[in-house]
Formats: C-alpha cells, sequence, structure tokens
C-alpha cells in the first residue's frame, strides 16, 4: 500500500500549475540565456522594450518581454514555444541563437503560425525544414551561405579597393566538431570552386573542448605559406593559438578567426593586434550610426556592462522592428503584422537598414551580409562593408618582435 | 491484500497519465514528454546497474535508435512508427554484438568503453555525410501524428510504459535473483550455478532496445537529428543524476527522481530565468552528497525504522 502512495504522489506531483496573464502587447522571447549571446540578446530586447514603453508604448499599450531559457536544448525550446504560446498568449515570438534549437521549435511554430523574428539559427537546414509557406517567419540573422557569400564579396571588393591586398591562397583551420566541419565544407565550395583561390585546410582540437595544441596545425599551415589564414573554432581558441603561431614565427600575410564570441578582454592583449574577425557589430560602429550609440549607451547605463556580442544589437532590433510594425499595421493580428513587417526599413545599430526579401526559401530574410573587422588598438574596427567602415586594414599581418 | 491494493494503485495511475491530456495543455504534455523520455533512460540505466555494471553508453544507444529510425524513415521510406520498433530492434542487435566482446569487462573498463562507444557512435554519424547528413543531421519531412501534441504524449507514454514493465520483470523474475547475485558477488553467483554472462548479455541488449526506443521517439517528435543533439552527454548525466536522487536498484526510485529533477528544472528556470542552471546544479550536488541512497532508500530506511521501533514498543 506504501508503494501504491508513493505511485500515486509520483503521479501527483507530475501535474504542473500554470498562471497566465494579460493586458499588454506580449513578446515571448526564447533565448539560451545560460550563455553570452543569449543572456545579452535578451537583456538588450528588455532595454529595447522599456525604451518602447518609457515613449508611450504602442498603440496606446506597453510591450511586456517574457523570457523562456532554451538552455540550448531543442525539447526545452519546443516547450519554451509552447508555453509563450498556450499559456502565456503571446502576440509575437522572437529571439534564438542555436540551429539545433530552431530544428526543435519549428513543429510547434508551425503549429500555431505565430509571427517569428529569429535572431539566429543560421543553418541552412532550418530554412530546408520551415519550407516555403513560412510567411509568419522573419529571419534576421544571415544564413550560413549568405554568410559565406559575403565573405567572398568582401574580400573581393577589399582586393578591388587596396591593391596591395592579394589573396590565392587561403588556408582554414577547423576544430573538428560540427562547428568546424560545417565552416571547412563551406569554404571548400565557396572559395576552392572555380579555381579562383586555391584552399586548404587542417582541423585541430579546441581548447574548449579539451584540446589547445595546435602545433602540427600550425606545420601544416605554415608549410601551405597562406595569404589568408582563417580559423573557425572557439574562444578559447583564440590566445592559445595566437601564443603558437608567435611561438613558430607563423605570419600569414591575414590571420582572421571566426569563432562565434571573443573572449572577454582579447582586445587587451597585446597579441590580438591586428587579428581580423567575422561579425555583425562593434562598439565602433557607434561612429557611423546614431542607432548604434543609442543602443551602446542605454545598455551600458542600464546593465553596467559593455554589450560583447552581436546578438545584443540583433534582439534589440527585434522588438523595434515588430514595434513599428505593429504600428504601421494599428493593430496585433498576425496578417496585418506580416504585411507591415514586408514594409520594414530599420535603421539598426548594426549599422545597416534591415529590410525583408526572399532567400533561398523562405520569402523574409533580413540580413544577408557579416561584416569583416580587425583589432586595432584594442579595438575592433569595420573594414568591410565600406558604407560602416570605421577603419582602413592594416595589411599585412605584422611579422612577430 | 496488500499486493491487490498495489495493483489497484498502479492502475489508477495510469489512467491518470494516460488521461492527461484531456486536462492539461500543449505546454505541460510537452514538459511530461521530456521528463518521461529521461525517466525512461534513467530506468534504463538503473536495471543494468542492478547487476554491478555502470554504464556510460545510454546517450550513445538513444543518439543510435535516433539515427536509425530517421534514417530508416528518409532513406528506406519506412512508416514512422515501423521506424521506433525498427530502432529499437536495430539498437538490440548492435548491443548484442557489442555485448560478446564488452561484457566480459567489469567496473570501470566496462564504464569507458561504453563511454568511448557513445563518442565513436557520434563520429560516425558525423563523418557518413552522405547517408546520415554530416555534422548538419538530418531533417525529416513530418513530424509522426502531424506533431498533434496527445498522440506525441501518448507515444511517448507508451515507450515509458514498456520501460517500466521491462524493469518490473527484472525486478519480480529470477533476472532479479540472478542480476543481484552477480552484483554482490560473481564468483559466489558462478558457483551457484548463475550464467553470468547471459544474464548481463540479457540486461544489456534490452536497455539498449529501451534506450534506441527511446531516441527513436524522440527524433520522431522533433523531426529532426543531428550528432551533437543525438549523442548529447544530457542524455547520459540527467538520466544518471535522477536515478541517484530518486534511489537506485528499483524501478520506482528513478520515476521519482525524473520526475522531481523534471518539473524542478522546469519550475527554476520559470522563477529564475538567468541562474536556474546553477541552482539545479547546486541541488543535485546536495542532493548526492547528503543522501547517496536517494530519496526511495531514504524513505525505506525510515520504514524499517519505524518498524523496528514498533517492535521494540511491543
Amino acid at each position: 500500500m506504501k508503494k501504491a502512495l508513493a505511485i500515486v504522489a509520483i503521479v501527483a506531483l507530475a501535474v504542473p500549475v500554470f498562471a497566465q496573464s494579460g493586458g499588454t502587447i506580449k513578446i515571448g522571447g526564447t533565448w539560451p540565456l545560460g550563455d553570452i549571446t543569449g543572456k545579452q540578446g535578451s537583456m538588450a530586447a528588455q532595454q529595447a522594450v522599456d525604451e518602447i514603453n518609457a515613449a508611450g508604448g504602442i498603440l496606446g499599450r506597453q510591450l511586456e518581454l517574457i523570457v523562456v531559457d532554451d538552455e540550448l536544448k531543442a525539447d526545452k525550446g519546443a516547450a519554451a514555444v509552447e508555453k509563450l504560446v498556450t499559456v502565456d498568449k503571446v502576440d509575437v515570438l522572437m529571439g534564438g541563437m542555436a540551429s539545433g534549437v530552431a530544428l526543435g521549435q519549428i513543429p510547434a511554430m508551425k503549429k500555431y503560425g505565430k509571427i517569428v523574428l529569429a535572431t539566429g539559427a543560421a543553418s541552412y537546414k532550418v530554412e530546408e525544414a520551415l519550407g516555403s509557406d513560412a510567411n509568419w517567419y522573419f529571419h534576421l540573422h544571415p544564413w550560413d551561405y549568405n554568410q559565406g557569400a559575403s565573405y567572398a564579396q568582401g574580400w573581393d571588393e577589399i582586393q578591388q579597393k587596396y591593391s596591395a591586398v592579394k589573396i590565392k591562397k587561403i588556408f582554414l583551420a577547423y576544430e573538428e566538431g560540427a562547428f568546424g566541419k560545417a565552416s571547412w565544407d563551406a569554404t571548400k565550395t565557396l572559395f576552392g570552386a572555380g579555381g579562383r583561390y586555391v584552399v586548404d585546410g587542417a582541423s585541430f582540437k579546441s581548447a574548449a573542448l579539451g584540446g589547445g595544441d595546435y602545433g602540427s596545425m600550425l606545420e601544416v599551415a605554415k608549410e601551405f605559406k597562406p595569404d589568408l589564414f582563417l580559423w573557425a573554432g572557439y574562444d578559447a581558441d583564440a590566445l592559445p593559438m595566437l601564443e603558437q603561431a608567435k611561438a613558430m614565427r607563423f605570419t600569414p600575410k591575414i590571420y582572421l578567426g571566426a569563432p562565434p564570441g571573443w573572449p572577454v578582454g582579447f582586445g587587451t592583449s597585446k597579441l590580438s593586434e591586428n587579428v581580423m574577425l567575422y561579425g555583425m557589430w562593434a562598439p565602433s560602429i557607434n561612429e557611423v550610426s546614431a542607432t548604434s550609440k543609442k543602443f551602446y549607451d542605454g545598455f551600458v547605463k542600464k546593465y553596467k556592462t559593455e554589450p560583447a556580442t552581436y546578438f545584443a544589437p540583433l534582439s534589440y532590433s527585434a522588438v523595434y522592428i515588430y514595434a513599428d510594425a505593429v504600428k504601421l499595421a494599428g493593430t496585433t493580428e498576425t496578417q496585418a503584422v506580416i504585411k507591415a513587417l514586408e514594409a520594414t526599413k530599420y535603421a539598426s545599430p548594426l549599422g545597416q537598414t534591415i529590410s525583408f526579401t526572399a532567400s533561398n526559401i523562405i520569402k523574409h530574410q533580413g540580413i544577408k551580409n557579416q561584416k569583416i573587422l580587425q583589432w586595432q588598438n584594442g579595438r575592433m574596427e569595420v573594414i568591410w562593408p565600406f558604407e560602416s567602415m570605421t577603419a582602413k586594414p592594416v595589411y599585412p599581418f605584422p611579422k612577430w618582435k | 491484500m496488500k499486493l491487490k491494493g498495489s495493483y489497484i494503485a498502479v492502475v489508477a495511475a495510469a489512467a491518470i497519465v494516460i488521461a492527461f491530456p484531456a486536462f492539461l495543455g500543449a505546454y505541460p504534455l510537452n514538459v511530461a514528454r521530456s521528463v518521461m523520455t529521461y525517466m525512461a533512460l534513467a530506468i534504463s540505466w538503473d536495471m543494468l546497474l542492478r547487476s554491478g555494471q555502470i554504464s556510460f553508453g545510454i546517450a550513445g544507444l538513444f543518439g543510435l535508435g535516433s539515427y536509425a529510425s530517421a534514417l530508416a524513415v528518409l532513406r528506406g521510406g519506412m512508416n514512422p512508427f515501423a521506424s521506433v520498433l525498427f530502432a529499437a530492434a536495430f539498437a538490440a542487435l548492435v548491443a548484442f554484438a557489442l555485448g560478446f566482446a564488452i561484457l566480459r569487462l567489469r567496473a570501470m573498463y566496462f564504464s569507458i568503453t561504453t563511454l568511448a562507444l557513445m563518442e565513436i557512435f557520434r563520429i560516425v554519424m558525423q563523418n557518413l555525410h552522405d547517408f546520415s547528413g554530416g555534422p548538419e543531421g538530418v531533417v525529416l519531412p513530418k513530424i509522426i501524428f502531424d506533431g498533434y501534441s496527445p498522440a506525441l504524449y501518448w507515444l511517448c507514454l507508451g515507450g515509458l510504459f514498456l520501460t517500466i514493465g521491462v524493469s518490473w520483470y527484472f525486478e519480480k523474475s529470477k533476472m532479479h535473483l540472478a542480476l543481484t547475485a552477480i552484483r554482490n558477488d560473481e564468483t559466489s553467483a558462478r558457483s551457484n550455478g548463475v550464467n553470468i554472462f547471459k544474464y548481463l548479455l540479457i540486461a544489456f541488449v534490452a536497455t539498449s532496445a529501451l534506450q534506441g526506443m527511446m531516441g527513436a521517439i524522440q527524433v520522431q517528435s522533433y523531426g529532426f537529428t543531428t550528432p551533437d543533439t543525438a549523442f548529447d552527454a544530457n542524455f547520459l548525466m540527467l538520466p544518471m543524476a535522477m536515478a541517484l536522487l530518486g534511489g537506485i536498484h528499483s524501478t520506482i526510485g528513478p520515476m521519482a527522481g525524473a520526475v522531481l529533477l523534471g518539473i524542478a528544472s522546469e519550475w527554476l528556470k520559470l522563477k529564475i530565468p538567468y541562474g536556474h542552471l546553477v541552482v539545479y546544479g547546486v541541488i543535485i550536488i546536495l542532493v548526492i552528497l547528503f543522501m547517496p541512497q536517494g530519496l526511495f532508500g531514504l524513505a525505506r530506511k525510515a520504514m524499517r525504522n519505524r518498524r523496528k521501533a514498533g517492535a521494540n514498543n511491543e
């Protein structure tokens, strides 16, 4: 009988109690809050909500942001969508970072057809899973193939503008996991096709995953004598790889890193000088964009810390884009807001105007390019695209002293 | 009479959980699916643990089942429901073949080998680009039952019921005696005529089939799989933590642990959005430090003390 009571108690515990609230225009956000991208992304979205509310809200109503942590897990991300839509009754969904989580969320998103402003999910697999009918899906972040194409375009334009910059041989050092392997496949396809560039590469075990010895990979790279040395790994690899490159006197003409995030304080290391990187935003954009400055100052004032990831201005933009569309539509009704979103022309803090056009499959793709940046005197400077440029590139990467 | 009461309670509890979709919305059903998946993995891990063998291969077999099911549907055109059964059979077959080699190992050698298997399965799936989709994985053309929440819930519940059923069979049949004898003293078990390899193989194959089946249910419910999500270490660590919290060497212990940790995780997330994982981790550490026998062990001890005290009073 005691066992019986225990079973009934377990079942009773399994019935959760869920509350509801109402009265405002509700924005449901899912981000990985344990990761800096999601943490700062959600903080920036809250900053935008507070700014809009302080200015009187939208259509006389206040905005309310409800954030649920997706924990970088597909099942948790899907549960978060179910909660936000069915329990909190949000008007719009936004956020996201990892493609794996987005893939898990898509079935639930399709079921409800709520407007989604996605700040992450770069994998083309996500676009395939969405299909061409998902007219409620507005993807702000560039797809992986958009990013690859923009890098190719960026290097073409840089070579045209600066005659000293000449790239023929590209070497990609990639971490041996999914992220690195995908980068290698994309680089081979994009730069290796047609014989315009000579592409080679080697893998390494990331320091983030128990590795950290880049010796053999750097030897292969040094032997190859690349014009552009590009590494795809994690923030933990940034400084040790530079240390080992310095020890080996490996000085490619361009040393470029493409981790999802950089280690805190990387810019203060002397080794960082003239290292290039791919990204979407840097505090230096404040000099060329008033919206960026407004966002940056507001973030620092509110949270007493600097935004360290482009997911912050991207998420901030998502809130403003939705708010502007609701204002234009005069309602939160889905079809009217979709129509208004299609007319978006938002001068974002990323230093570019966001509007939505078709990509390979979906109808509403926002940003299609990344930026090429360079660490100069401890600051991330934008060197391409030229309309957001904050400094000229320092080329070639200086010899080690 | 006592036995009858137990059966009635089990049937009542089963009826309540079967009826959940009648009064719960899509969100709690989704959370319940997640809890049930971890619960089934925790129980299956514990089933092999009853022989004294600590397997770190749960996530590997779960991931293998995910891929077997997804690829059977995508490449073989198999019915999604049939693919769940296929995945269970495939995981069982792999476990049967591997069992001949690894079940001769004991203690940490067995544990480390099963952990290595998980990594090998992941690397194989990551590198079979054309077949498994490589690091980007595969996306299914549609979700089983068109994503209808109650049906997905019942499918997962079916997998859980089957796991509980097999676990109870292990507890009530001579498997229990054999596995306990192996755990307590392998030499004396052998000298008493217990065919150690046979029982270990049965336990390893059965638990692998259940883990593969849950992986298949997961992939059919979410419509995609990648090496990183299918072989995620969470499918190893969380079930172990749940079993340890609830109490090992029983069916009910891992069940209690899964419900408590599963709901605590979701509740903490809603109450402490920033930092809930830290609190969750601290809870797990404290429980394992101060309640090594788990909740079920603690309850058993309390009941034994009460009974002893009652006998002394008489």
